[in-house]
């Protein structure tokens, strides 16, 4: 028995899709890492080597809409909150048909019927105030609850995440 | 030509239906866009495109597909799958009744 709205096994499959190459940034193979979280559907983080994210995905099977749900748990794992913005999140609806036919086939038989919602988070470079140029990393350390998501210069390492300094910096016995 | 142009054809064809694109870079054309997307597509502040919607003879407007974000192939292998699906299948079939 699965969570209601949890994808099962076949529709996992059909949303998944081999994740290609770092787009401007190293030209290194995209590891594509799913993380767990208290919402029901599934997540994937699309990320290089050096911790620079393509793009973040949650997928769920439900006729309701996952974005705030979405964005409130983005934000819980991003430093700052405020990097999360409304305008980087994107819906896309699966219906079924584009999906192969064992995913057809699936969908097609429960009623009423659902679709899959998938929310993207797609973070674009930007500049900091400074002129500077700031990508979209994440750190996956097993000493976080979660990964956490920071901006930082394209050159920077995995190693810069705000997170991981703050434990760094705390002094003995604190 | 853009993948989902050519794609989009093709489906239109099948279905022996026109074929009309709204351009989103055209001010009165993603005045449409926003509309139909906001009524029946992934409505977003900046949303996925493309998105791919069928109308039917009573007025009703079916959304299909909208674009994935991962990557350009995974797109077009949406693409692929909508053409070879069961759904187009049948609702050609019923329209040559």
């Amino acid at each position: 028995m699965s969570r209601r709205g949890a994808l099962p096994a076949v529709l996992r499959a059909a949303l998944e899709s081999t994740p290609g190459t770092c787009y401007r940034h190293c030209d290194r193979p995209v590891r594509l890492r799913t993380v767990a979280s208290s919402l029901p559907g599934t997540w994937h983080v699309r990320a290089c080597p050096s911790g620079v994210v393509s793009v973040t995905s949650y997928a769920e099977w439900t006729r309701r809409d996952p974005v705030d749900s979405v964005r409130r748990t983005l934000r819980r794992w991003t430093v700052p909150r405020s990097l999360v913005r409304s305008w980087d999140l994107r819906t896309a609806t699966r219906h079924g048909p584009e999906l192969g036919r064992r995913a057809e086939a699936s969908l097609a038989r429960v009623r009423p019927a659902r679709g899959v919602r998938v929310v993207y988070w797609r973070v674009y470079p930007f500049r900091a105030k400074d002129g500077t140029e700031r990508r979209l990393f994440v750190c996956f350390r097993r000493a976080h609850p979660g990964p956490v998501f920071f901006a930082a210069s394209p050159s920077s390492k995995r190693s810069e995440c705000p997170v991981c300094a703050q434990r760094v910096r705390r002094p003995r016995g604190a | 030509m853009p993948l989902s142009v050519r794609k989009g054809r093709l489906l239109a064809k099948r279905l022996g239906v026109p074929f009309r694109t709204l351009d989103i870079d055209r001010p009165a054309e993603e005045r449409a866009a926003d509309r139909l997307v906001r009524g029946h597509g992934d409505d977003a502040p900046d949303y996925l495109i493309p998105q791919v919607f069928l109308e039917w003879s009573d007025g009703a407007v079916q959304h299909l597909l909208t674009g994935f974000s991962e990557k350009v192939a995974r797109t077009s292998d949406a693409w692929d799958a909508l053409l070879a699906s069961e759904w187009l299948r049948s609702v050609v079939r019923e329209g040559s009744r």
